[in-house]
């Protein structure tokens, strides 16, 4: 790839460490009238286990989405209703391995939607009443998951490949862990990870620098903060599966399927992994692919196959879902087209394309405001910065991808789940 | 946004785009839906979408995209009232990020064009093996649609709401019609659409001069008859009609579709969208903040509305059990609004949050294009966002509540488990 100055431009951001430890990104948009913000800590529902001075704690599943939701309130009542005040459309969400809590508003507004952001977040108050209060809507949330199929195939898929980590967990948990939750549990996470040293705030749109510092200093994050002493704890999980197969029954029209292969953990502030786990999926099976091309022209998958994948503490894994008829005739295929790339070598051809491909996807991820603070944002929480991963896309070889494939999507280290159309009267 | 007439109903516009790293071209194709051809409709952006005649294979298509840094080519079709739209647009890179000096945004124009007025065709219909293959997809589209229960209690509703009438068409078509289309009715919905369509071929960030010129040829050579769009209008109002339909799940999920008796103007447009915000459209609505928040009835409780159609759409997901009370809930807080006070602070609460909404329309591409076209097919005066944001800014308790007492209760749809008992 030759001339990368004008994309390199195209990335660019501040990045400063407070003296709280706060990492701030930020980058201003000229003609942009809108500002987004996120604010986000390491603290996902992986994040199960941890000691805290010393004492160990073990959390039921759905703590951190569950404290998400708490964050919102405080003594005052609710931060919707500051925000409210400037007009800003806020939200949050919780994934495996962070809770980002976030804003859009317009450029006028921005300094005191900051003002309510930075006051909101790792500042919450609980009581047994406003917890009970929330465990009743979270159940809500978790029983419209449990009618969502692709959800419950990607927690099923998880627990069949996993046989301790905890992104076997359903993010939200269930409604009986969610009820184990008291006002002690939320306050130790608060204090184990929500301290500005392990968070990051991504600020992009109609804004300065200078702005977004001087409300990090009105929120006191300018300030020298104490490092808590917390440590989070990883169970053991040896390379095998814990289950080969799974197959439930839904009301789905058509039976939906997920492949998942289990590798060994990388370390996440190394691009390269996860690059190389985007190439495979395209490789293997985008839509420039002669096994996509023979799936689709013999109807056994529909245009939504596809693979993604997680590198999350721990965790690394490759998902291939879609829906078919025959899920194991497409399980069939799958394997022995990864066979016939390990065997042959991906096409020198494929490989640039997939490369450019990516490449014009990446500067399209920067384009606005929203995407540009999460691009930012979930760089920095791995430790790295988007130009790394720029350079590391230019320079990976045909050569790299041939041998990951060498090495990783082992057969013996994979997993199907398959959910079936329930028959009429049963699930 | 600049609007010219290039040839009889079809245009260019040109909106400006300098700040983004990216430009877009999209061609519009609007004409009136009719029934008997509402499958082979839906089927066409399928095919469409599979190659041209300059390259009629899907993976070399894919490919071709691929050198262009991963251009996003997208062929899709939405209703407008009783009107159809297909829409053709290409979204790429723009040159100066080339890494090798490549001239993106021409080729991004042939792609547009091509794939809207070269078809590749075997002999003088579609390629029966490619209507095969996506005739399948549609079908097993159509069965999926079950999968989202939230949407599907939606359409559900709709299907009871608009009946036979023409803005009740299904978008993607009926599921026993679609083994019966043949290339050659596939290809005469195309050609039939080329005529009838009125074009608007929109130039996001490209090279306007360059499109109008090369629209303008593609339009020489047609055989064009523009038909009149069918205008905007309402459901009358009726008795409330209630369905019932039991599935395997585990969240209830109830729909509410109410009339205004006629579609509303683009005079109306700013008290519509604070009413809808007040109503039930954000997080500080009555919906939001009673229903869910204090009486904790649903997880979602949000209000949309359509002007072309004037309906409004109530949609929730809720407990089993709380089915009744949530409806009653939900007619009550309309009610509270038609006949009762509105505070001026939950008021000025919602038109902030409708004003930065509006401000960051000018932030995205797709945001961008997607204001300036629906305003042109609302077929009033085309309002730029800062138009729409003064507009907002004079609208008054009053002006909302005679917009709310407009809707009267029509359709509602409850999708529930089977077992569901009601709580005393």
């Amino acid at each position: 790839m030759r001339n990368l100055t004008q994309a390199k431009k195209a990335c660019s951001y501040s990045q400063t460490r407070l003296p709280s430890g706060l990492t701030v990104l930020v980058r201003p948009m000229p003609g942009y009238s809108t500002v987004h913000a996120e604010y986000a800590t390491r603290f996902g529902s992986v994040y199960d286990r941890f000691e805290l001075e010393g004492k160990p704690v073990a959390l039921p599943a759905g703590v951190a989405h569950f404290l998400e939701h708490k964050m919102f309130e405080s003594e005052e009542g609710d931060a919707f209703c500051l925000y409210a005040k400037t007009g800003a459309n806020a939200n949050a969400y919780t994934s495996f391995d962070k809770t980002c809590y976030l804003f859009t508003s317009s450029g006028e507004k921005a300094e005191a939607s900051l003002d309510i952001l930075l006051n909101m977040v790792g500042k919450p108050y609980f009581t047994e009443a406003t917890i009970a209060k929330e465990q009743g809507i979270i159940g809500q949330e978790i029983k419209m998951y449990e009618d969502s199929p692709d959800w419950r195939l990607l927690v099923g898929l998880c627990g069949c490949l996993y046989h301790t980590h905890p992104v076997k967990n359903d993010i939200a948990g269930s409604v009986e862990s969610i009820a184990q939750i008291t006002p002690e549990m939320l306050y130790a996470c608060t204090s184990a990870f929500y301290s500005p040293g392990n968070m990051v705030l991504a600020v992009a749109g109609d804004i300065t620098e200078a702005q977004v510092l001087e409300a990090c200093r009105r929120a006191g994050l300018t300030q020298p903060a104490p490092l808590p002493d917390a440590r989070a704890i990883w169970p053991k999980e040896p390379l095998t599966v814990a289950k080969s197969r799974l197959e439930f029954e839904m009301a789905v029209a058509k039976p939906c399927f997920g492949i998942g292969f289990k590798e060994a953990p990388a370390p996440l502030d190394d691009p390269c992994r996860e690059i190389l786990c985007d190439l495979l999926s395209e490789v293997i099976c985008g839509d420039m692919t002669p096994l996509y091309r023979r799936l689709y022209d013999e109807g056994l998958v529909n245009p939504e196959f596809g693979c993604e994948y997680l590198c999350l503490p721990g965790c690394c894994c490759l998902l291939f879902t879609g829906e078919s008829e025959d899920p194991d005739r497409v399980r069939q295929l799958l394997m022995a087209e990864i066979d016939r790339l390990r065997r042959e070598g991906v096409e020198e051809e494929l490989f640039t394309l997939c490369k450019h491909q990516m490449y014009g996807r990446f500067l399209q991820d920067l384009e606005n405001v929203d995407d540009a603070c999460g691009a930012m944002m979930g760089s920095a929480l791995k430790g790295r910065a988007l130009a790394d991963e720029l350079e590391a896309l230019a320079a990976l070889t045909k050569a790299d991808l041939d041998q990951a494939l060498a090495d990783m999507l082992a057969a013996e280290r994979s997993a199907m789940v398959v959910v079936r159309p329930a028959k009429e009267g049963e699930e | 946004m600049e609007r010219k007439q290039i040839a009889p109903a079809a245009y260019l516009c040109r909106i400006g785009a300098e700040k983004f790293n990216q430009c877009r071209v999209a061609l519009h194709f609007q004409y009136p839906a009719r029934r008997d051809r509402a499958t082979a409709d839906a089927l066409l952006p399928l095919v469409l979408e599979r190659g041209f005649a300059d390259c009629p294979d899907m993976t070399e298509l894919s490919r071709r995209l691929a050198r262009l840094y991963g251009a996003d080519l997208t062929v899709e079709t939405a209703m407008n009232g009783a009107n159809r739209v297909l829409t053709v647009s290409v979204t790429g890179l723009k040159d100066e990020l080339a890494l090798e000096g490549e001239a993106l945004s021409r080729q991004y124009a042939a792609l547009a064009l091509g794939v809207a007025f070269h078809p590749y065709l075997v002999g003088d219909t579609f390629d029966p093996e490619a209507v095969e293959i996506e005739k399948d997809k549609l079908k097993k589209q159509l069965e999926a649609q079950v999968n989202n229960k939230r949407s599907y209690c939606v359409r559900q509703a709709r299907r009871r709401y608009f009946g036979s009438s023409p803005a009740g068409i299904e978008r993607d078509g009926y599921p026993e019609e679609v083994e019966g289309i043949t290339p050659a009715a596939l290809t005469q919905a195309y050609r039939e659409m080329l005529r009838a369509a009125t074009i608007d071929l929109m130039a996001v960030g490209a090279d306007g001069d360059m499109l109008a010129e090369l629209l303008a040829g593609e339009l020489a050579g047609l055989d064009r008859q523009p038909l009149a769009l069918a205008p905007a209008s309402a459901m009358p109002r009726q008795e409330p009609a209630l369905f019932e339909e039991n599935m395997e799940m585990e969240q209830a999920k109830l729909c509410l579709l109410f009339t205004a008796g006629r579609p509303t103007g683009t005079e109306e447009m700013a008290a519509c969208r604070l009413a809808m915000s007040l109503f039930g459209g954000s997080a500080t609505s009555r919906l939001f903040l009673n229903v869910r928040e204090k009486q904790s009835l649903c997880y979602y409780c949000g209000a949309t509305y359509s002007s072309v159609t004037g309906t409004m759409s109530v949609d929730s997901g809720i407990q089993p059990q709380n089915a009744a009370r949530a409806e009653a809930a939900i007619l009550k807080e309309l009610k509270d609004l038609c006949e009762g006070p509105i505070t001026q602070e939950e008021l000025e609460d919602c038109r902030r949050g409708l004003l930065s909404g509006l401000g960051s329309v000018e932030d995205t591409l797709s945001g961008l294009e997607n204001w300036y076209y629906t305003e042109i097919c609302r077929d009033g005066a085309v309002d730029s966002p800062a138009q729409a944001r003064a507009a907002l800014e004079a609208v008054t308790a009053d002006q909302v509540r005679q917009v709310l007492r407009m809707f009267s209760l029509s359709v509602r749809y409850l999708l529930t488990p089977k077992e569901a008992q009601e709580d005393a």
